[in-house]
């Protein structure tokens, strides 16, 4: 039963309130088996991918509430899936920096197309989502101004702080690195590369938390979120499409230059395969994350439309 | 228990349509009358998929609690629904048996 009532948690709060003490009086009678669990598994799933389940006892002002408060997460979560793709594409973008994959990209033809498309997919992406943020941001600022809150512009402004800091531990790990240092150079390694690793990932964290406090706690238009779907669709899109070139890009790395693909020209020196299939399950949980959350976002809109006509 | 193929006719939404035709039932008894008449076991998530999205499209509707089981029942929509599905269900068996007996 204890199975059963993890699984329930799955399912979305309203769902839940609606159907749960009904469901768990029919579980109660019939002792769930494992292909019930993974019934129940994808029953959590759709209905969280159809937020208007379960609504059906809700008056229409409550429901638009619901969906619109839906939508709006579902916006952020891609939003939050494109700041973690940003950091697993920044890693692929450093490994690549490296002569020989250049080189390999001049040689092998795929190698060069795929590193090409994921290059064309970033600046689609980036401008995807600058196209459906930039006026959400622009509504955040003037809310604040209008209702004299500092709040939400200091959470707006807390992404360039967090990169300040990044910037200045980076700055200061320099100044610190020299040969005389009385830590051991694996000591020394451990500690640099921990800090950068922890300091770029805190700083993607709270700028992006910050971020999408600040909008869920401002006043933006139903108008400016129905607007915001269509590059979110696009972001996700090209996500989508930058995972599958850079798991191409690897592939044919493989079969053009398998010295190289084996060799450790990954992040800081570690393996190629490893890094490579490290960025490429970012991006996979990246993009996956992205996709769900589209798919919410589209039913949650959908069922907008369907209590505001 | 032999499972019957119905086809499109095996969906979710029209067996528990077709149960909740007999009488209001809440969920296990949907379950079982399900595996009854038709073979066919749904499990707890698909079932409760269903019933939540047949509720939404107004073909059912909730009566009031008993205990904790909640029993649902066909609204005129539903009946109306359910009508024109077996009705075409009908349609195409007949037209298949007809063609079956001309060979």
């Amino acid at each position: 039963m204890k199975i059963t009532q993890y699984l329930l948690r799955l399912y979305p709060r309203t769902w839940r309130e609606r159907y749960e003490e009904e469901f768990l009086a029919m579980l109660e009678q019939r002792p769930i088996s494992f292909l019930d669990g993974i019934d129940l598994f994808f029953g959590a799933l759709d209905a969280q991918l159809h937020p208007h389940l379960g609504t059906t006892g809700m008056s229409l002002y409550e429901r638009f509430v619901h969906m619109f408060a839906t939508l709006r997460r579902s916006l952020l979560t891609i939003f939050c899936a494109y700041v973690g793709f940003i950091l697993a594409g920044w890693a692929f973008q450093k490994m690549t920096e490296y002569d020989d994959f250049k080189e390999a990209a001049q040689t092998h033809s795929i190698v060069g197309l795929s590193f090409h498309l994921v290059v064309i997919g970033a600046v689609a992406a980036l401008l995807a989502v600058l196209a459906g943020g930039l006026p959400i941001a622009v509504a955040v600022v003037r809310s604040a101004l209008v209702q004299k809150r500092r709040g939400p512009l200091l959470l707006l402004a807390t992404p360039i702080l967090a990169f300040a800091i990044f910037l200045g531990t980076m700055f200061l790990l320099e100044a610190f690195h020299h040969p005389g240092n009385q830590h051991s150079p694996m000591g020394q390694m451990v500690l640099d590369r921990g800090l950068f690793f922890g300091t770029l990932i805190a700083a993607a964290i709270v700028s992006a938390g910050s971020v999408c406090f600040a909008v869920a706690r401002s006043e933006i238009s139903e108008r400016l979120l129905h607007f915001a779907v269509l590059p979110s669709i696009l972001a996700t899109i090209s996500m989508a499409l930058i995972l599958a070139a850079t798991i191409t890009w690897g592939l044919s790395l493989r079969d053009g230059a398998p010295q190289l693909f084996a060799g450790n020209n990954g992040i800081v020196g570690s393996s190629t395969i490893g890094t490579w299939l490290a960025i490429v399950i970012a991006m996979a949980i990246a993009t996956v994350l992205a996709a769900l959350s589209l798919m919410r976002g589209l039913s949650a809109r959908s069922a907008l439309r369907n209590v505001t006509v | 228990m032999d499972t019957l193929n119905l086809g499109r006719f095996s969906d979710p939404p029209i067996l528990i349509l077709a149960s909740l035709a007999g009488s209001p039932k809440h969920g296990y008894a949907i379950m079982e009358d399900i595996e009854t008449f038709a073979g066919v076991h749904l499990g707890p998530g698909t079932l409760y998929g269903a019933i939540a999205r047949l509720e939404t499209q107004g073909l059912i509707e909730p009566l009031p609690a008993e205990e904790r089981r909640r029993p649902y029942r066909l609204t005129a929509t539903g009946i109306a629904f359910l009508q024109e599905q077996l009705t075409s269900l009908e349609t195409f068996a007949s037209m298949g048996l007809q063609r079956l007996a001309s060979i």
